[in-house]
């Protein structure tokens, strides 16, 4: 019983973040509303006993992306302040967003996930995981992120318009 | 069950958001909603008992895509800040 309003509960959390993320008008109130949904990510996954995951998830999206995202609109300048997002009620996008959330149910439906957690994973298991036969893809994401890094400084370091 | 459904909303709510808001602020934030909704699928059926480490593992990976892709957004949104261009509708060039 504990568990099940737990989970409602981070749930609740979590959609409300994402519905505001689409629906608020100013840019610092996205980009809470964007933490707000984050938390509740990772509530869900601390829920399902990932323990690991939530604080990377709480590390790298609200300590490092959602910093990042209060980096741009502080770039934007004032024009970012308090600036009113324009907001208008799509039809045609939410048939589309509808639509995509039915075929994804009625597709994922046969295998469904449990909503109370079975069992989580241990660190070790997850360190034995990516440092075994996941090293691989443990090493092309780090080439990623560096490939990244790199394209983030070529983009905005160019002197151009400076 | 509950989670797959709350999922599939998570990345319908995202998708909503990439295709009516204009700011690209707004879009990044949106494109962060569909992801977060993907990988908690992912870790739901990992938690459900198949195969948890890759489970968590793809997770992992998703959750770097993101901050990489991110990383990437950001800056492709500051150096159109430059030019004086936020809405999506303003760009309309594929040139450096």
């Amino acid at each position: 019983m504990t568990t099940t309003i737990v989970w409602w509960l981070l749930a609740a959390l979590t959609l409300a973040g994402a519905v505001a993320v689409i629906t608020v008008r100013e840019m610092t109130r996205l980009i809470l509303a964007l933490g707000v949904f984050l938390l509740g990510i990772a509530g869900l996954y601390a829920y399902f006993g990932f323990g690991l995951l939530a604080v990377a998830e709480i590390f790298v999206y609200v300590g490092g992306v959602l910093v990042l995202f209060l980096l741009a609109i502080t770039v934007m300048g004032r024009d970012a302040e308090g600036r009113a997002i324009a907001r208008r009620f799509d039809p045609a996008a939410a048939t589309v967003s509808a639509g995509l959330a039915f075929v994804l149910v009625m597709a994922l439906r046969p295998s469904p996930p449990a909503s109370l957690p079975v069992s989580g994973v241990s660190v070790e298991r997850t360190a034995a995981a990516l440092l075994g036969p996941w090293l691989p893809h443990f090493e092309i994401v780090g080439v990623l992120l560096l490939v990244a890094l790199a394209a983030a400084l070529a983009i905005v370091g160019g002197g151009e318009d400076r | 069950m509950t989670t797959l459904v709350l999922s599939c909303l998570l990345v319908a709510i995202g998708l909503y958001g990439v295709l009516t808001r204009r700011d690209l602020v707004a879009i990044l934030a949106s494109v962060e909603v569909m992801l977060g909704g993907s990988s908690l699928l992912l870790v739901a059926y990992a938690a459900a008992g198949h195969a948890a480490p890759a489970g968590q593992g793809y997770a992992l990976i998703v959750l770097a895509v993101g901050a990489a892709e991110a990383a990437i957004g950001i800056a492709l949104l500051v150096a159109l800040v430059r030019r004086g261009r936020t809405k999506i509708d303003e760009i309309t060039e594929v040139r450096g």
